[in-house]
């Protein structure tokens, strides 16, 4: 015979209609949540394969659903996926049983009642609780570091012993009723706990006042009657505590289960922060009754999408622990960034203006835009692209930018390079080469330099020997009569105008030369080439140098002797996180000798410290560049590669602390040094 | 309170020694033009008495009109209006005889304020020789002005020290660079809204030049000489190289 529904439940249905009211708390209470998101600005977004209407359904399945962001550190992504995981299959339990009792639907009877009602629940309620028991401990005894600073997230304790509560008042009723019915065969919980509790003399009849005195069970369930009222005790409590669970949801930090999945459907699946492009035309139409904030002083000015991501945040502190700001002693911390924000979105302080103040100008302007946070993130929220919104408000609305760093900023402004003082003039780099100009209709390859390269003596180099392995291959080549910048160091400063200034002269200019293919030095080039120029009318076949080189590896072009050198591959955050190219520059590297890894490498590599226009900054606390220069030296490699010239130049700059050797190489220096003559 | 800040267009002041070349004994014209370094800090100086004193704010240029679009920045950074006085001449005595022009065309300056030099010609002549021609007092390396009890407290700035002046009446200061009037950079509104802002061109009026003949120009010529400093106490190294590079005018 089957389970009987509501076994020695009078009215049991009851639980059923106290659903509304539990139901309608938590319909309301994310009506609040979307009534203060709903404030944010809309934004019209492309459309992207694998799309329905604003939601990526993939990333909605993996990141979202699945949670795949989770399980970067193990055992607590276990533990939470036993959790949540647990709790949804008892949530279909619970759902099954509901229509078993309205509809007949037969879920009581057979195969399906043993493997899945009976062992899968049990199973289910076990995992969860071993995973909420995981996490007890783990925030109570062994709480780390990122969890606390700047500030812990309260309401955590309630949660746990309120599903604690749900999954022991569970297994006790389920227990109860086998201990009263027999055995049922596959609840292996309630079946162990029926046998080995003193719920196994209910079973046997053997209820007495002396088994009662030694045991933990209260005198009240002294009797027979008595058990059967604790099986109704704990069935209520079980339900209605189930009940308070779901009700509970948006007005505590549980409320990440609903929002932690429209976060991660909503998110552009483009890796790194995906800061587009601004239009100014508004401002130069004097009929425009309004002008678009620039950057963002207040919530009101953030999209929906960010408006979602502060109240998603869980505080959970994995973006402060991978922060390279954070970690060296900076004032900024992208969770403590979300918590300000998430705490001003709470108190409904949403035209507040002193949200760029509450969250500190050093602190905004200490971001590497490295998106290290973002690639940490188990629920998809874009914490450099907030950063930059503020950013972007205090240089084009306030005016305000640090000092050194101003000072490039007014040297891109008025030279178009942000290369303030330098030493080297536009030709320094190509001294005593030929170098061919860029033809229109001859040339087929614009090969791009860049500021850096141009104007910073180390980062020469990379240009020469670019030329070099160009040369050598017998590729048709390029570079402009003047020297340029792509405008990326004013965008990563926050001056979009100012970027899209330049580029808007850079796009001109290669119309009028017919240019169509690029090769760039600098990840910061090709990220702004691909990313924001496209979106200017500038679209271009842009390829960096180091997956040019090893083109010209596979066909051929290139004929490389492999050195017994132990290199050690250091990823451009622009190059790497932001656009996925992590496999070819060390497909160069293994060619050329022996690649050693960093224990941070690949997605999870730590910035060189120079991004986001920190190249230019004065930096208090620990040198980032000295921090990742150490992990490196700690390889033992004999050379530092990397593939950037701002990763080459504060690499080199970070091992003068600890070596006169010189460590840090590009690329295409290395490749060039192993070009066999033909 | 009316203020008008002098303020020249130049080629790069940064342009790297190797890679400067003349043409007809001035920068060449393929170099970039820009606001001069210490007449940002004039004009940042000014916009902070505007905005402080609720003053209004005149930029008077002596140039081609091809250095307009250079001098909105000026604007952006905060001022009403901007005077550009159209001239060619290198002369100090024209330049200031055509400034006073303008100036006496305004009517009511209170207060002029410029760079302490010029970043192409270097000289630091010019507003002395306006300020005769106004007949008003001359303030050199200006770093700090403030309105005390209808008059001005000034603070000097000088290679060797600093010392407080007060100073009643109308006068041109001449304003040195300091961190407090780094130039701001514009915000994005202003950029646009000088562009909408009023532009008053007027032509220079012929005035005698000064009795000087420029018989030739030279640059520096890249010389590289190495030297290696002890570094047993760095303190003291640096107090060297800095003698150093001061004997040998680097500084």
């Amino acid at each position: 015979m089957g389970r009987i529904p509501y076994w020695n439940i009078s009215y049991g249905i009851l639980i059923d209609a106290f659903a509304i009211p539990f139901v309608a708390l938590f319909v309301y209470g994310m009506y609040r949540w979307w009534k203060l998101i709903r404030q944010g600005r809309a934004r019209i977004r492309p459309d992207f394969p694998g799309k329905l209407g604003p939601i990526y359904l993939r990333a909605l399945f993996t990141k979202g659903i699945l949670g795949t962001k989770i399980y970067k550190k193990p055992y607590t992504g276990i533990a939470h996926g036993c959790l949540f995981w647990g709790m949804v299959l008892l949530f279909i339990g619970t759902a099954l049983v509901f229509l078993n009792v309205l509809f007949g639907v037969p879920v009581f009877n057979g195969i399906f009642n043993r493997w899945f009602m009976s062992f899968t629940l049990d199973l289910a309620g076990l995992a969860a609780l071993g995973g909420l028991l995981f996490l007890l401990i783990r925030r109570g005894f062994f709480s780390p570091e990122r969890l606390t600073v700047p500030k812990e997230r309260n309401g955590f304790i309630s949660i746990v012993i309120l599903l604690g509560l749900i999954l022991v008042t569970g297994f006790l009723a389920e227990a109860a009723r086998i201990a009263y019915n027999g055995t049922d065969p596959g609840a292996f919980v309630g079946n162990w706990l029926a046998q080995n509790t003193p719920l196994a003399h209910l079973a046997a009849g053997s209820i007495t006042p002396d088994v009662i005195a030694g045991t933990w069970f209260p005198p009240l369930f002294g009797d027979t009657q008595g058990w059967l009222v604790f099986h109704q005790y704990m069935w209520w409590m079980h339900g209605l505590l189930a009940l308070a669970f779901i009700a509970y949801i948006p007005y505590s930090p549980l409320v990440h289960v609903v929002l932690a999945p429209v976060n991660a459907a909503l998110a552009d699946p483009l890796p790194g922060p995906k800061m587009g492009v601004m239009d100014f035309s508004s401002f130069e139409d004097e009929e425009a009754e309004d002008t678009p904030p620039l950057g963002a002083a207040k919530l009101t000015d953030f999209t929906y999408k960010r408006l979602i991501d502060y109240t998603t945040c869980l505080w959970c502190g994995r973006c402060h622990e991978v922060c390279p700001a954070a970690q060296t002693g900076k004032t900024l911390s992208p969770k403590g960034v979300m918590v300000t924000l998430a705490e001003y979105l709470q108190q409904g302080k949403l035209e507040d203006e002193s949200l760029v103040d509450a969250v500190s100008s050093d602190a905004v302007f200490s971001c590497t835009t490295c998106a290290a946070c973002m690639e940490a993130c188990p629920v998809c929220i874009n914490q450099p692209k907030t950063i930059m919104k503020l950013r972007q408000h205090l240089i084009m609305e306030r005016s305000e930018i640090p000092e050194l760093m101003g000072k490039a900023h007014s040297s891109l402004e008025l030279r178009q390079h942000p290369f303030f003082g330098t030493g080297a003039g536009q030709k320094d780099w190509r001294k005593d080469l030929e170098v061919p100009i860029f033809e229109a209709g001859k040339t087929e390859y614009l090969l791009w330099i860049g500021c850096s390269v141009t104007y910073e003596e180390r980062a020469q180099k990379i240009a020469r020997e670019m030329v070099n392995i160009l040369d050598h291959a017998g590729v048709s080549y390029g570079i402009l009569e003047e020297a340029r910048c792509t405008g990326d160091p004013a965008k990563q400063m926050g001056n979009e105008f100012l970027f899209n200034e330049l580029a808007e002269q850079n796009i001109e200019e290669f119309s009028e030369l017919g240019v169509k293919k690029i090769i760039t030095l600098c990840p910061h080039c090709y990220n702004s080439f691909v990313r924001h120029y496209s979106k200017l009318g500038g679209v271009y076949e842009v390829t960096p140098h180091s997956v040019f080189i090893k083109v010209l590896m596979e066909s051929g072009k290139l004929n490389l002797t492999k050195s017994t050198k132990t290199i050690c591959y250091h990823d451009p955050c622009y190059l790497g996180r932001r656009n996925n190219i992590l496999d070819e520059p060390r497909e160069v590297v293994s060619s050329i000798g022996e690649l050693v890894e960093m224990p941070r490498n690949r997605r999870e590599s730590f910035c060189c410290g120079g991004g986001g226009g920190n190249y230019w900054a004065e930096e208090e606390g620990t040198r980032i560049n000295q921090v990742r220069t150490r992990e490196a030296l700690d390889t033992n490699a004999d050379v530092i590669a990397t593939a950037c010239p701002f990763c080459l130049l504060m690499i080199t700059d970070g091992s003068k602390k600890f070596t006169e050797e010189q460590k840090a190489f590009d690329i295409a220096e290395l490749v060039s040094m192993q070009l066999k003559d033909d | 309170m009316h203020i008008a800040v002098l303020a020249k267009v130049v080629p790069d002041y940064e342009v790297p020694a190797g890679d400067f070349e003349l043409s007809d004994n001035r920068a060449h014209s393929r170099y970039t033009r820009m606001m001069g370094l210490y007449d940002e800090n004039a004009i940042e100086t000014g916009v902070q008495l505007k905005e402080k004193y609720s003053a209004s704010l005149t930029i008077i240029s002596y140039g081609a009109e091809d250095d307009i679009p250079v001098l909105r920045k000026a604007i952006a950074m905060g001022a009403e209006k901007l005077v550009l006085v159209t001239g060619q001449s290198d002369d100090a005595s024209v330049i200031a005889a055509n400034l006073k022009m303008a100036i006496d065309n305004l009517g009511d300056v209170d207060l002029i304020l410029a760079g302490q030099q010029s970043a192409d010609m270097d000289r630091g002549v010019v507003h002395g020789t306006l300020a005769e021609m106004l007949g008003l007092t001359f303030i050199p390396q200006v770093s700090k002005i403030e309105s005390e009890n209808g008059g001005w407290k000034i603070s000097q700035l000088t290679e060797t020290g600093s010392r407080d002046l007060q100073f009643n009446g109308k006068g041109v200061f001449s304003i040195t660079s300091i961190p407090e009037n780094v130039p701001r950079i514009p915000a994005v509104r202003a950029i646009f809204a000088a562009k909408k802002k009023p532009v008053e061109k007027v032509a220079e009026v012929e005035s005698n030049a000064m009795g000087i003949e420029e018989v030739s120009v030279e640059i520096p010529t890249m010389d590289s000489v190495c030297e290696f400093l002890p570094v047993e106490d760095v303190g003291e190294t640096v107090k060297t190289l800095l003698t150093k590079l001061r004997e040998e005018r680097y500084l």
